[in-house]
């Protein structure tokens, strides 16, 4: 018996697809970005082959007697870091205090190290994905570091992948310290983000550097994630600043991150930081 | 039409789209050929309506898939809408030379991107700052490669590409 050929006209087929692209589009995100984590963990070896291939054609030679820009700027962060930690600490020892220090030796926290899989940083967005995910006690909201600064924050993770919302992304707001100065700042796309709301009576300059506030649970001291590269008088409000500050690290060029990890579960993986 | 060969290419071009397009990106923007696009016009031009629909659609979902943190479906819609237009218009008026080709990608990229962009928006999500110079760029640039990078796919595809004089 001939088996019935069933026949779809064009206009039916462009109406279902239609239906199923409308359909992915009001899916909410946590749903639909599991295909976007599916492909970028099948495709993890190729993917990573062609990253590597495009930062060795961005990379330029380096000289033998000289310590690379790269290198120069992770330890100016580290520096940054250290001092702002002597401070808090500094702050600390003035008040009373008859609870249990976890600060610079790191205590209770670990540093998950990760591989970029894929990186999607334009104007319209700035995230990463990376090989590590909720298998290895990745969360939501955990602060993410490159070159010893913060570069962004877990936005959601998959059991073997996560995504990092890079700070510098139009859709990220932080809370960040600038002197004293406690404020926000949102992403402006690309590499640089912007000081919002911030009267002209507080003293900025440029060159000021700007930090990740604490957050309990995720960031224990503060930590450096930018450097004010523009301040002058808003245009279209005189009473407020117009500071735009750019990442401490240069995301594109980074091949790995870590991930902060409060209090993590006792497993294997990870760096021990007392090692 | 080849459905595997198709499916291996669409692999293929996506995974280089989402590896190794940076290298060939110009300027600070970052603009780069959108070789998926390239893709949907060549099959719009050179497969009949039906299967035209079919190709657009799931090069839209791969566009789709590479973009990390953008929601999914804008370009599963831009690309099988403008796709589907394109191969009814290749039936009335035949597309073989190259700058007529050319053309094609140029307008097919702005029209898909700029769609695309619209319909980000509508889940809430910020337009860059330099979106219109994006997009024409990204239209620009995959319209000068577009047309040379249609003879290895039809070899893969195994579809005769007559060139008019």
């Amino acid at each position: 018996m001939a088996r019935k050929r069933i026949k779809v006209s064009n206009r039916m087929l462009l109406t279902w697809f239609i239906l199923s692209g409308l359909i992915f589009l009001i899916a909410p995100q946590n749903l639909t970005s599991r295909f976007q984590f599916a492909f970028a963990n099948i495709f993890r070896w190729p993917l990573g082959i062609g990253r590597n291939i495009s930062l060795s054609a961005r990379t330029q030679q380096q000289l033998a007697d000289v310590v690379s820009r790269r290198e120069y700027d992770k330890l100016q962060n580290h520096l940054a870091n250290v001092t702002e930690e002597l401070l808090e600490k500094h702050k600390k020892l003035d008040r009373v205090s008859g609870l249990r220090n976890r600060m610079s030796e790191f205590e209770g926290v670990e540093f998950m190290l990760a591989e970029i899989i894929t990186a999607s940083i334009d104007d319209a967005h700035g995230e990463l994905i990376i090989n590590r995910g909720r298998d290895d006690g990745l969360a939501e909201g955990q602060f993410v570091l490159g070159d010893n600064s913060v570069i962004g924050t877990i936005s959601d993770a998959s059991p073997r992948t996560a995504r990092v919302r890079l700070f510098t992304d139009p859709a990220s707001k932080t809370e960040v310290k600038i002197r004293e100065l406690k404020t926000m700042i949102q992403g402006l796309g690309r590499d640089s983000s912007k000081v919002q709301l911030l009267s002209i009576k507080h003293k900025v300059e440029v060159g000021d550097d700007v930090y990740a506030r604490k957050k309990p649970g995720f960031l224990d001291a503060p930590m450096k994630i930018g450097t004010i590269t523009r301040c002058k008088t808003d245009e279209g409000n005189p009473l407020l600043w117009d500071i735009t500050v750019k990442p401490a690290c240069d995301v594109e060029k980074l091949n790995d991150v870590a991930v902060i990890i409060m209090n993590p579960a006792p497993r294997s993986g990870g760096v021990d930081p007392k090692n | 039409m080849h459905w595997f060969r198709f499916a291996v290419l669409v692999l293929v071009v996506t995974v280089l789209q989402a590896g190794l397009a940076d290298i060939v990106a110009v300027t600070n923007l970052n603009v780069k050929p959108d070789l998926l696009l390239i893709l949907l016009v060549f099959f719009a031009i050179y497969c009949n309506t039906f299967e035209a629909i079919i190709t657009s659609f799931v090069i839209g979902f791969a566009a789709d898939i590479i973009l990390a943190g953008s929601p999914m479906g804008p370009r599963i819609i831009s690309f099988g809408l403008f796709g589907t237009v394109l191969a009814y218009l290749n039936s009335v008026v035949t597309i073989k030379k190259m700058p007529y080709q050319a053309l094609a990608i140029f307008i097919t990229a702005f029209l898909t991107d700029a769609l695309a962009h619209l319909l980000v928006s509508f889940r809430g999500q910020p337009a860059p700052f330099s979106v219109y110079t994006v997009i024409f760029g990204t239209s620009f640039y995959s319209s000068l490669a577009g047309p040379f990078l249609f003879l290895p796919c039809a070899w893969w595809m195994r579809i005769k590409v007559e060139r008019p004089r």
